[in-house]
């Protein structure tokens, strides 16, 4: 099977998108001297695939990418010789053989910080508590493949487990979504927040990756 | 991350033009350093990007301990209209800070329409747009590129122009602007010391009257100013600095590759080329300096395509040599070779199979002009015989489509010349009939026309622009000509920013009022379709008094005082006449490596060198 990195993407990497990143992690191996393996055909390069595209905007510390390690640099050094190579931002912690199957990564654990520049309404936790707590919650999504432009997803049955913890100017709300067929993606919940709760809408949401995890909820690698 | 920035981050397109962070992007510790510069490109970031000259500027000036570069490029409309919103200062992509903290701000200017850019660029940093309304020391405001050997319609708004490679005066107006910030000069006394550094024009040290015609009657130089400016050179490109280790950025930019700089200058001497006058003499790289900076620049890059970038590269003397020595290195890692800027006349089936091993799409050809006589005319000295044995070579090596570029209103065009396009055109597709192993794939042929816009330090400096009416009247005819013919696709130029670049390039200072007026009613990235308004450049023409046609219409007299007289690229004025009147008698001047024709630029070079 393939070998795969685990890595962060935080601050100012934030922002590259995730076809740039696939192109900034060819040229990285490159400038790193590692070497990898090519996709065959007529037009040959250099073989990588990120698990799960994070959204620009949102960092992470639990990225995996897959690729094919070729002889040459041991799979310890990699993660040294390839952070030098990367951008501001990006971080690999990690180089190792694929054991498990991608599919068995089930759910994703983020952090969402809810910031309110003029103090938080001592009501936003309880409204978010209450959200979160239906029966169902029912949005509508963009959608490419809908002729209506949008389709609806209930977001309840996404939402593994939460937990919302509050200080004076910030909500953060710690939750385990699905992360694939279908996933989840927190931007629903901060959208879903805002419209049910407008006046308890924050200034600005921060969305952080912290843990991949399986069916059990273990850390998947 | 300042969090203004990290808030309106996820509301603009393609965020990560706006962050900073690439590989080798240089950051320092601003306690460490005295000099604070602001590298500006007036487009956006993926235009600044590819830009090669901005990246050695950047090189070399953050190889020096007490500078630190940043990069600034013109942020787009949602951007900006962002930064306004939040009250975000313009700000330089290593730190974050405010460019009008910094020490000097400098303007790369490539393109006439991207003035509006460069004051806009000045309001978002929160200063006031006339130098003379800053009247403190730092930040100094100044520019350089090709657009400075006329900058006159920014003559108020910049503080200095730099004028021709700025490898080494680059460094001596920073020390010298180190000195005046130590020694607490004032910046009028600065500007007067830096007047005397060669290749520095200061704007403001001149007096501009005009006739009573709109021509300029006399352009005079006070406080010591000399009365012209010759452009710097690097005197041998062997020991300039080369970016070998740059910026790889981490979004895509326009040109996304290894660019590897032959040579300077070109030999040909096209009398409509400004870059043919403007960056003489002609100075090579040698193959082995070249084939070691190219391979060190993919290493460090990790790119998978490199470029060899001049204005002519198949007149580069040792370019099969180079090739192959890259050849060498890059095959085996997959790594793309190409070859842009080739003569017609040049061409050969076995450079472009060594280089284009893989994908073979188009390939462009500029024949500038469709009969021999035109050719001779402007001096192109391409025969159409070469051209078609070039196309017959390119085809029978399976090449499907050819693009051919020309321009129209060119000095001395009849109609003849035009329908000549049509019929080069014509011979071409016979070529492909003639040639092509498989005529079932069909072919491609683009014939595409600008409108000539006559340029400053050319042989044409005198020449009017043809009126638009005219330009269309011809742009039709070549059309009808070219209607029944299936396999050719003719495009043509869109005449407003022709007009307004004859305009700006050959324009005087009063034109500095047309710019700030556009700008106040919204002028920004005009060479942008989304942005650009034509009626709002005449309104603003009209609002200043000035009539646009006097620019880019009107022929002038052989000794007029022109706007651009104090800058010089070292080609003679008298060199430049007989080159013209050599046009109107169709006849060729051979290339530089033929026989030296006396254009000056070889005084440039010092202990007597000849050009090469």
């Amino acid at each position: 099977m393939a070998d795969r990195l685990l890595f962060s993407k935080t601050g100012r990497a934030k922002y590259i998108s995730h076809l740039d990143l696939m192109r900034t992690f060819q040229r990285a191996f490159a400038r790193a001297g590692i070497q990898i393996k090519h996709t065959e055909g007529f037009n040959p390069h250099p073989f990588v695939s990120i698990a799960l595209p994070l959204s620009v905007g949102y960092s992470s510390q639990c990225e995996i990418l897959e690729f094919g390690l070729l002889d040459g640099v041991p799979a310890e050094e990699v993660p040294q010789r390839l952070t030098a190579a990367m951008p501001e931002g990006i971080l690999i912690h990690k180089c190792y053989p694929a054991e498990r199957k991608l599919k068995e990564l089930a759910s994703i654990n983020y952090i969402m910080n809810f910031e309110y520049s003029e103090g938080r309404p001592q009501e936003c936790e309880p409204a978010m508590q209450e959200l979160l707590s239906r029966e169902s919650l029912v949005v509508k999504k963009k959608s490419n493949k809908s002729k209506k432009g949008f389709t609806e997803v209930d977001l309840i049955p996404l939402i593994r487990s939460f937990n919302i913890e509050c200080q004076s100017d910030t909500m953060t709300l710690d939750a385990v979504l699905s992360a694939q067929n279908p996933g989840l993606n927190p931007e629903l919940l901060r959208a879903a927040f805002c419209e049910a709760y407008p006046d308890y809408a924050p200034d600005f949401v921060t969305f952080h990756r912290r843990e991949v995890l399986d069916t059990d909820g273990k850390i998947f690698r | 991350m300042n969090r203004t920035l990290e808030h309106i981050l996820p509301k603009v397109q393609k965020p990560a033009r706006y962050t900073g962070g690439e590989y080798n992007a240089v950051v320092k510790d601003k306690q460490s350093v005295t000099t604070r510069f602001a590298l500006c490109f007036p487009d956006t970031y993926e235009i600044g990007m590819s830009n090669l000259g901005c990246r050695i500027l950047y090189g070399l000036m953050n190889e020096q301990k007490d500078i630190w570069c940043e990069r600034c490029y013109a942020p787009w409309g949602d951007m900006e209209e962002e930064m306004r919103r939040e009250g975000l200062l313009l700000y330089g992509l290593e730190s974050g800070d405010p460019i009008s903290d910094f020490d000097i701000i400098g303007f790369s200017l490539g393109y006439e329409m991207a003035y509006t850019n460069v004051l806009n660029m000045l309001d978002l940093a929160g200063l006031p747009l006339r130098s003379a309304e800053r009247p403190e020391l730092s930040p100094l405001v100044i520019a350089g590129g090709t657009c400075c050997y006329n900058p006159e319609p920014l003559a108020p708004f910049v503080d200095f122009f730099v004028l021709g490679e700025g490898e080494e005066v680059t460094l001596e107006y920073i020390q010298l602007y180190q000195q005046a910030k130590e020694e607490g000069w004032t910046k009028a006394e600065l500007l007067e010391e830096a007047a005397k550094i060669p290749g520095i024009y200061v704007p403001s040290l001149y007096d501009v009257s005009y006739n009573e015609d709109g021509t300029v009657a006399a352009i005079v130089p006070k406080d010591g100013a000399p009365a012209t400016v010759t452009k710097r050179i690097v005197q041998d490109m062997d020991k300039a600095y080369f970016p070998v280790k740059t910026i790889i950025p981490s979004t895509e930019i326009v040109h996304d590759r290894v660019m590897l700089e032959l040579f300077r200058g070109c030999i040909r001497g096209c009398r409509f080329c400004q870059a043919g006058y403007a960056y003489r003499p002609v100075r090579s790289r040698s193959p082995k300096l070249l084939a070691e900076y190219g391979k060190a620049a993919c290493q460090d890059s990790g790119y998978q395509e490199m470029t060899l970038s001049s204005l002519s590269s198949t007149d580069y003397p040792c370019l099969m040599e180079l090739c192959d020595d890259l050849l060498d290195y890059c095959a085996p890692r997959d790594i793309g070779l190409s070859l842009p800027s080739m003569r017609a006349d040049t061409f050969s089936m076995n450079l472009m199979e060594r280089l284009q091993r893989v994908r073979k799409g188009g390939l462009t050809f500029a024949p500038e002009a469709g009969t021999q006589r035109l050719r001779d005319a402007i001096n192109k000295n391409l025969r159409e015989e070469d051209l078609l044995n070039s196309v017959r070579t390119a085809f029978s090596g399976g090449w499907s489509g050819v693009k051919l570029y020309f321009m129209l209103g060119l000095p001395t065009e009849t109609d003849e010349d035009v329908l000549g396009i049509a019929d080069l055109a014509r011979k071409v597709y016979f070529a492909w009939k003639e040639c092509s192993p498989n005529k079932a794939r069909g072919v491609r042929i683009t014939v595409s026309t600008s409108w000539f816009v006559p340029k400053p330090h050319t042989a044409f400096q005198w020449d009017a622009q043809i009126p638009v009416e005219e330009y269309q009247r011809r742009v039709n005819l070549l059309r009808d000509a070219l209607k029944r013919d299936k396999s050719i696709t003719y495009n043509w130029h869109d005449p407003q920013t022709s007009y307004l670049e004859a305009i700006f390039s050959r324009g005087d200072r009063r034109l500095a009022d047309v710019l700030e007026h556009a700008w106040q009613n919204g002028a920004k990235f005009d060479s942008w379709s989304e942005y650009f308004d034509f009626q709002r450049w005449m309104d603003s023409l009209e609002a200043c008094g000035l009539n646009g046609d006097f620019y880019a219409h009107r022929v002038r007299e052989k000794d007029e005082v022109f706007p651009w007289s104090v800058p010089s690229v070292g080609v003679s004025r008298a060199f430049l006449w007989r080159e013209r009147e050599l046009c109107y008698q169709s006849v060729t001047t051979p290339d530089c490596r033929t026989r030296c024709s006396g254009c000056g630029a070889n005084k440039m070079l010092e202990g007597g060198r000849t050009c090469g």
